[in-house]
């Protein structure tokens, strides 16, 4: 990430080095690929494939092979075609959700600081509409935050790192808000449930220190039985789609190179490869319909214990937004049918198109750290270490990035 | 109104006028209704509201129309509940005299509100005091803001009336100033002569 601090630098008019002329001959072909005719005609036979595709085969596929996969791969908890329409809200309830930014530590800084501004949003609907919308920021500095193992290796908390203890600071201020819902409710997180950052094997100092927060605050939820779930919007993800590849795999998944399928099989296989869940799903859901369910398999989930996390995609209304959950939300059809149906609400209640949750707009609003707000801070900071009689020194590179002489 | 009431908060200030969000939202004071700010001690500045307005607090957030066949107008707030905290109500005031040392004076106050403060509704008995003397119709024909000075007058004279229990003497003598004011310009004299006519 880069510090949002020097961004204001890039409104400067400067001379435009990159040759747009060139640029902009590409862009035409490659629009002019991605919509080619052979494109739907693939987009077709993989929903076909999608409708037709047996999940016990695949279940049976995977339980037995040892080696991992090369890729992410669904496995389909019921069918992979069945769809569900939205289940009607109940007549009063609450949605909760939390989101969070920070400002990362700044190695052209004197002092090593980070800071992580959550925000989160409360509305009841029904008989006694309300909503709540506040943050809460905090400045982290004691070398115990600053660095995993702080006697030891120092390892930094900052890039991904810093995005999962954000993530940790977001489920706080999600279970926080609980305490303003009115019941029934529903707790939505934008993004990811699955840690996947945690899951590198240089990564385990991190995991150690980590997880166990993160699921210590999905076991409360659990506790007090309130359904959580996460939103992702325009998801890259192809964990369905890689699902269909294996079932279509008549060899190794991990040898593309030794492959005895049909010339059009090996064509559909190579076009998967490009495709996306949401656009798989994009023609099978109906407006406000959502998928069945997948068990995700990323390689953390292991440790998540009973909050294994599952998925479907549901049509929100102009986009196919994944809803992920952990297994004993998706295995109560109670609670599923409340995030599900509430997730659909949300988007009917949106401004925009595509639709988007306008809890989670909320919250973000309540949680994003203005550039104003980035520069308050570092003069804080400055006027702080001045009064102290130490003047506030940024390192030559930064400084000269700042005032950008010729 | 016999008490005084906060109705605001100022957060932007100057010599000659002040902007403050309203504690209701939809709700700023009316057009042309006294106000009052607390300057220190016994003082208080006083002012006209002179603008209203309802938007995001936040510029780079505009209102979307939101409405549907079986939605609209204050059904919608119910349906979208966070719009009540995510929209906020302003008034602009413009300033026309202050409470110095006892004495109601019609001038600028000496110093500009303050930031922060509240703004406070008056009572009937201060808007009559205020009232009395009709010097402040100069700084309000003077002020430049959205609504043409003769509107905002206008607008002032119809709500001290009303504050006055329709008194009619009081109203033929706010005309008489507004004619000797604005006697070399017939155009706006009779805008606000038409807009404080008590039947119109």
């Amino acid at each position: 990430m880069k510090l949002a601090l020097s961004s204001a630098e890039g409104s400067k008019e400067r001379a435009v080095p990159l040759k747009l002329g060139l640029i902009s001959e590409q862009v035409e072909r490659m629009a002019e690929s991605a919509t080619a005719a052979a494109r739907h005609e693939l987009l077709a036979e993989a929903q076909k494939l999608l409708r037709r595709a047996d999940p016990a085969a695949l279940r049976a596929t995977l339980s037995s092979r040892r080696e991992p996969f090369p890729w992410l791969v669904a496995e389909p908890v019921g069918t992979f075609n069945a769809t569900f329409p939205a289940p009607t809200p109940p007549p009063d309830f609450s949605v909760v959700a939390a989101d969070g930014s920070f400002i990362p530590p700044d190695r052209h800084s004197p002092l090593r600081f980070y800071v992580i501004n959550t925000g989160h949003a409360v509305i009841t609907y029904g008989r006694h509409p309300d909503a709540h919308l506040d943050s809460e920021g905090r400045l982290y500095f004691e070398d115990a935050e600053l660095y995993l193992d702080p006697t030891g290796r120092r390892i930094p908390i900052e890039g991904e790192r810093l995005g999962v203890r954000m993530a940790i600071e977001e489920m706080r201020a999600l279970r926080e808000a609980l305490g303003l819902a009115s019941l029934p409710v529903v707790a939505l997180r934008d993004g990811s449930l699955i840690l996947w950052a945690l899951q590198r094997k240089d990564e385990s100092e991190t995991k150690q220190a980590f997880l166990d927060q993160f699921l210590s605050c999905l076991d409360d939820f659990h506790r007090a039985q309130v359904p959580v779930a996460s939103y992702i919007s325009y998801t890259g993800s192809q964990e369905v789609v890689n699902a269909l590849r294996v079932s279509l795999c008549r060899d190794d998944p991990a040898r593309c190179n030794r492959c005895s399928l049909s010339t059009d099989q090996k064509d559909l296989c190579c076009f998967l490869s490009t495709l996306r869940d949401r656009h798989l799903f994009s023609g099978m859901l109906a407006d406000g319909e959502r998928s069945d369910l997948f068990r995700s398999r990323s390689a953390i989930l292991d440790e998540y214990g009973e909050h294994r996390v599952q998925f479907f995609y549901v049509n929100v209304g102009g986009e196919i937004a994944r809803i992920e959950a952990p297994e004993w939300v998706t295995s109560n059809r109670a609670m599923l049918d409340l995030v599900h149906g509430l997730v659909y609400d949300q988007c009917q209640r949106s401004g925009d198109y595509p639709p988007y949750p306008p809890v989670l707009m909320e919250a973000h609003e309540q949680a994003v750290i203005s550039t104003t707000e980035r520069r308050v801070v570092e003069q804080l900071v400055e006027e702080a270490l001045a009064r102290r009689g130490v003047t506030y020194v940024r390192s030559a590179k930064d400084r000269s990035k700042r005032s950008r002489g010729v | 109104m016999t008490e005084s009431q906060r109705i605001g908060e100022i957060v932007e200030t100057s010599t000659t006028s002040f902007v403050a969000v309203s504690k209701t939202l939809h709700q700023p004071p009316a057009l042309g209704s006294l106000v009052k700010v607390q300057l220190g001690g016994e003082d208080y500045a006083y002012g006209v509201v002179a603008f209203g307005t309802t938007t995001s607090p936040d510029p780079g957030r505009r209102a979307v129309p939101r409405a549907s066949d079986e939605v609209y107008d204050e059904a919608i707030y119910a349906a979208q509940p966070q719009l009540t905290r995510v929209l906020h109500t302003e008034f602009t005031v413009v300033l026309v005299g202050c409470f110095e040392d006892g004495t109601i004076r019609q001038h600028l106050p000496p110093q500009p509100p303050r930031l922060h403060y509240d703004v406070h509704g008056c009572t009937s008995d201060e808007v009559r005091r205020f009232s009395e003397r009709l010097v402040y119709f100069r700084l309000l024909l003077s002020a430049r803001g959205e609504v043409p000075a003769e509107q905002l007058l206008a607008a002032h004279i119809r709500q001290v009336y009303r504050a006055r229990d329709r008194d009619a003497a009081w109203l033929e003598r706010a005309a008489r100033e507004v004619t000797s004011l604005l006697r070399d310009d017939y155009d706006r004299m009779m805008t606000v002569l038409y807009g404080i006519e008590p039947a119109g």
